[in-house]
C-alpha cells in the first residue's frame, strides 16, 4: 500500500484551489463544459464556467439527488442510458454525455507548469478489475495500465509517461480508494 | 320521446325485456389495454363488480394486466390477432363468465359487428345499441337523419361533380367562403378555399387537378368553409327507457396531427345561453340516433357562434374525466349502471358546472420530430400529484412502451375554481412529472398551457400551427443547464455518503424499543 502523503498531489490538477478535484468534461447538445468537483468537510465545491458553486448535495433514492445550491432547493431525476445521463430538473429534461473524467487518460493533463505523478490511480472509488502489466515492463505513455470499475463502469487507467512499472499496489479484485496510486512508473530519464 | 322509445325497442327487437329488467352484471370484461383499461378496472373495483383482462403477449407485464382480477392472452402484438380478435374476446368473455363487455375507447369501441356479436352471444355490450351504433358511424346516412331532424350541419353540396357547372349556384346558396373538397379525399389534398365568385370556377378545376392525381377520381364538392373554428363536443347520457341528458361542453380544440391533445371545460366560447342551445341539439341528435348509454356529440363552433354537427362520438372518449371533475358524475360507473337497464337518477337540472377542468394528454413521442412515436423502456417516472390533481396511468418506472399500439402513456387533468386556478395547477403537475428513458410530450404540454394566446383563451384548432411552429427553438433556452451539469458530475463523483455520521446501526437506537411504558392513546 502506498502511504497516504501522496494522496494530495496527482497530475490532473488544473487549478489549484481546487487541489483534490475530479474533472469532468461533460457534453450537452454538443457543447463541452468543464466541471470541477471537490468534496470537503461535508460540502461540494463545484468549479463551472469560472464560478465556483457551494453545494449540499443529498442522495434521496437512486434516481433522486437533491442538491441545495446556496440554500436555493433542486430536486433531480436522473438515470443513465447508453452511456448518457437522463437528468429532469424542475420538468426541465437534459440529456448529458459524460466524456471520461480528466484524470483518467494522462494524455489529458498537459497543461503547462504542472508536475505530473507518475503513478496511475483511480478517480473514483472502485474495483480493480484487471492489472494489465507486470512490474519492469516497458511502458508508453498512454498505454493501459489497469481497468477500474466504478459506477457500473470499465475505466482504462493509462500512463501519464512513459517508463517502466515500478510498484504495483493492488491486485485484481482490490476495492480502490480514489487517488490511491494503484501502478506506479519510474520515468524515462 | 314517446315515439323514440319505441323506435329504440323496435331497433333492438327482441331484446326488449333488457329494457325493463335490471340485468345486475357479474363480470366485465376489458377489451382493451392501457390507461383507459386501467380506469375501468377501477370503477368495477369501486363497484365490487370482477374484472377480466385482456392482453397482447408484449402487454403481459402492462399495467392493466396487473390491476384486473382475472387476465387472459388473447394473441401476438398485432392488433388484429389480439385487441381487434372477436372471437378471442367472446370466448374469453364465455370462458371467464364474464357478461358484459366494456370496450373502452379505440379499437373495438365502435365496430357494430362486434357489438352485435355481443349481442347475438347474449353479452352486454357497455354502449349503445348496435343499430345507433351502425347509423352513427355512417357519415352520409347520419348527415341524412340530422338534416331531416333540423339539426344544423356544415352547409354544403349533397352530391358531388365532375364538371364545373352547378358549382356557382351551389356557392351562391351555401355563401362564400366555401371550402372546395375532394370526394375521395382525406389528408388534405384537393382542399382548398374560395371567397368570391370570381375564384370559383378556376378553385374547382384545380381541385378537380388534384383530386385527380391524389385519389384518380376528379369528383369535388363544395361545404361551408369555417373560419377560426373551434372543436366543442357535449357528452351525453341515455339512459334505455329514453331518459337523456347533456353534461355539458368539452373544448378540445388544441389539436395535432388532427389529433387532440389538450382539452378544457368549460369552453372560453360559450356563455349559459349557446351552452343550453347546444346541448339541447345534442340531446335531439342522440334522440332521433336511438342512442344509448354514453356518447359525444361533435361540433363545430365558428368566430360568429355558429356551430355545425360533426358527429357522435360513439363511445367513452379519452377526455372524459374533465367532465366527471367538474360535474362530478362517474361517467364510466353511469356507463355501467345504464348498460344494467338501470334508469338515470340525475336529471338535466341537477348538472353544474363546478370550476374548470383542463385535461393534457401525455404521449409517448417526439414533439420536435413531427410527433413521432417514441418506444422503449421507462427507467424512471414520477408521477405529479396534489390537490386538484388526477392522474389516469397505465404505465410505471420500468415498464416497457411497446410499438404497437396508439403511443398514449397517461392523462394529467387539473381541476380548479377558475381556469386559472387550474392552468396554473396543470403547470405545475406537467412540472413535477418526469418521465425518462422515452420522449414524452410533457415540455411541449407545458409550453402550449403557458402560452399567452392559450392564457387568453384563444384555442381554435389552428392553434399549434399558429402558436407552437417555433417551439423547437424555444427549448433551447435551458434553465437549469448549470444544475443539470452539477447533478451529472456529482451523481458520478465519489460519493462520500452520510454513513459515516452513522457508522454503526447499533449507535442508532430504536427510539420506539427504548420508550419504555407508554400507553397509547392517553389511557
Amino acid at each position: 500500500m502506498a502511504d497516504s502523503g501522496q494522496m494530495g498531489v496527482r497530475w490532473h490538477v488544473k487549478q489549484s484551489y481546487f487541489l483534490d478535484a475530479m474533472e469532468f468534461e461533460l457534453k450537452i447538445e454538443n457543447q463541452l463544459h468543464k466541471l470541477q468537483v471537490e468534496f470537503k468537510e461535508g460540502v461540494y465545491h463545484v468549479g463551472l464556467d469560472d464560478q465556483e458553486y457551494l453545494i449540499d448535495s443529498s442522495t434521496v433514492s437512486d434516481h433522486c439527488l437533491s442538491l441545495l445550491v446556496n440554500g436555493k432547493a433542486f430536486t433531480i431525476y436522473w438515470t443513465e442510458m447508453n452511456g448518457k445521463k437522463h437528468l429532469s430538473v424542475a420538468g426541465e429534461k437534459y440529456v448529458i454525455e459524460e466524456a471520461a473524467p480528466d484524470s483518467v487518460t494522462a494524455s489529458g493533463a498537459d497543461s503547462a507548469g504542472i508536475e505530473e505523478e507518475p503513478v496511475a490511480a483511480s478517480p473514483m472509488p472502485g474495483k480493480v478489475v484487471k492489472i494489465l502489466v507486470n512490474k519492469g515492463d516497458k511502458v508508453e505513455k498512454g498505454q493501459g495500465l489497469v481497468i477500474v470499475e466504478a459506477m457500473k463502469m470499465e475505466n482504462e487507467i493509462k500512463s501519464p509517461v512513459s517508463g517502466t512499472v515500478g510498484k504495483v499496489n493492488f491486485k485484481s479484485g482490490d476495492l480502490v480508494d480514489a487517488g490511491r496510486p494503484i501502478v506506479e512508473i519510474e520515468p524515462d530519464a | 320521446m314517446l315515439s323514440w322509445k319505441n323506435s329504440l325497442i323496435s331497433l333492438t327487437g327482441s331484446k326488449v325485456e333488457n329494457f325493463s329488467n335490471i340485468h345486475m352484471i357479474q363480470k366485465i370484461l376489458i377489451a382493451n389495454r392501457g390507461e383507459i383499461a386501467v380506469r375501468i378496472i377501477n370503477a368495477c373495483r369501486e363497484m365490487s363488480i370482477p374484472s377480466v383482462a385482456v392482453f397482447s403477449i408484449v402487454d403481459r407485464n402492462s399495467l392493466h394486466v396487473q390491476k384486473a382480477d382475472e387476465a387472459y392472452c388473447i394473441g401476438d402484438p398485432p392488433p388484429l390477432e389480439s385487441y381487434l380478435n372477436i372471437d378471442k374476446i367472446i370466448q374469453v368473455a364465455k370462458k371467464s363468465g364474464a357478461d358484459a363487455i366494456h370496450p373502452g375507447y379505440g379499437f373495438l369501441a365502435e365496430n357494430p359487428e362486434f357489438c352485435e356479436r355481443c349481442e347475438k352471444e347474449g353479452i352486454i355490450f357497455i354502449g349503445p345499441n348496435s343499430k345507433a351504433l351502425r347509423l352513427v358511424g355512417d357519415k352520409v346516412e347520419s348527415r341524412k337523419t340530422m338534416t331531416e331532424a333540423k339539426i344544423p350541419i356544415i352547409p354544403g353540396m349533397m352530391t358531388s361533380g365532375k364538371q364545373t357547372k352547378g358549382f356557382k349556384e351551389a356557392a351562391e346558396k351555401i355563401g362564400y367562403p366555401v371550402m372546395i373538397k375532394a370526394s375521395a379525399g382525406g389528408g388534405g389534398k384537393g382542399m382548398r378555399v374560395v371567397w368570391s365568385p370570381q375564384e370559383l370556377e378556376k378553385g374547382v378545376e384545380a381541385g378537380m387537378r388534384e383530386a385527380k392525381s391524389a385519389f384518380g377520381d376528379e369528383s369535388v364538392y363544395l361545404e361551408k368553409c369555417i373560419e377560426e373554428p373551434r372543436h366543442v363536443e357535449f357528452q351525453v347520457l341515455a339512459d334505455n327507457f329514453g331518459h337523456v341528458i347533456h353534461l355539458c361542453e368539452r373544448e378540445c380544440s388544441i389539436q395535432r396531427r388532427h389529433q387532440k391533445i389538450v382539452e378544457e371545460t368549460p369552453s372560453c366560447a360559450l356563455d349559459e345561453k349557446l351552452r343550453a342551445k347546444m346541448g339541447e341539439v345534442a340531446k335531439k341528435v342522440i334522440e332521433v340516433s336511438g342512442y344509448n348509454n354514453a356518447g359525444t356529440v361533435e361540433f363545430l363552433l365558428d368566430k360568429n357562434k355558429n356551430f355545425y354537427f360533426l358527429e357522435v362520438n360513439a363511445r367513452l372518449q379519452v377526455e372524459h374525466p374533465i367532465t366527471e371533475l367538474v360535474t362530478g358524475v362517474d361517467l364510466v360507473k353511469q356507463q355501467i349502471k345504464i348498460a344494467s337497464g338501470e334508469k338515470l337518477t340525475i336529471t338535466q337540472d341537477d348538472v353544474q358546472q363546478r370550476g374548470h377542468a383542463i385535461e393534457c394528454r401525455i404521449y409517448a413521442e417526439d414533439p420536435e420530430n413531427n410527433f413521432l412515436p417514441s418506444s422503449g423502456k421507462i427507467l424512471f417516472m414520477k408521477e405529479p400529484s396534489g390537490p386538484g390533481i388526477r392522474h389516469d396511468c397505465g404505465i410505471y418506472s420500468g415498464c416497457e412502451v411497446s410499438v404497437y399500439y396508439d403511443p398514449i402513456l397517461s392523462k394529467v387533468v387539473a381541476w380548479g375554481e377558475t381556469r386559472e386556478d387550474a392552468r396554473n395547477r396543470m403547470l405545475l403537475a406537467l412540472s413535477n412529472y418526469t418521465v425518462l428513458g422515452i420522449k414524452t410530450c410533457i415540455d411541449f404540454l407545458s409550453a402550449v398551457v403557458g402560452h399567452p394566446e392559450f392564457v387568453a383563451g384563444n384555442t381554435q384548432t389552428s392553434f399549434i400551427a399558429k402558436n407552437m411552429s417555433d417551439w423547437k427553438e424555444k427549448t433551447k433556452e435551458k434553465r437549469f443547464l448549470n444544475e443539470a451539469l452539477i447533478a451529472a458530475a456529482i451523481s458520478s463523483s465519489a460519493k462520500p455518503t452520510s454513513r459515516r455520521r452513522f457508522q454503526d446501526k447499533q449507535e442508532m437506537p430504536n427510539p420506539w424499543l427504548t420508550l419504555g411504558k407508554w400507553g397509547l392513546g392517553g389511557t
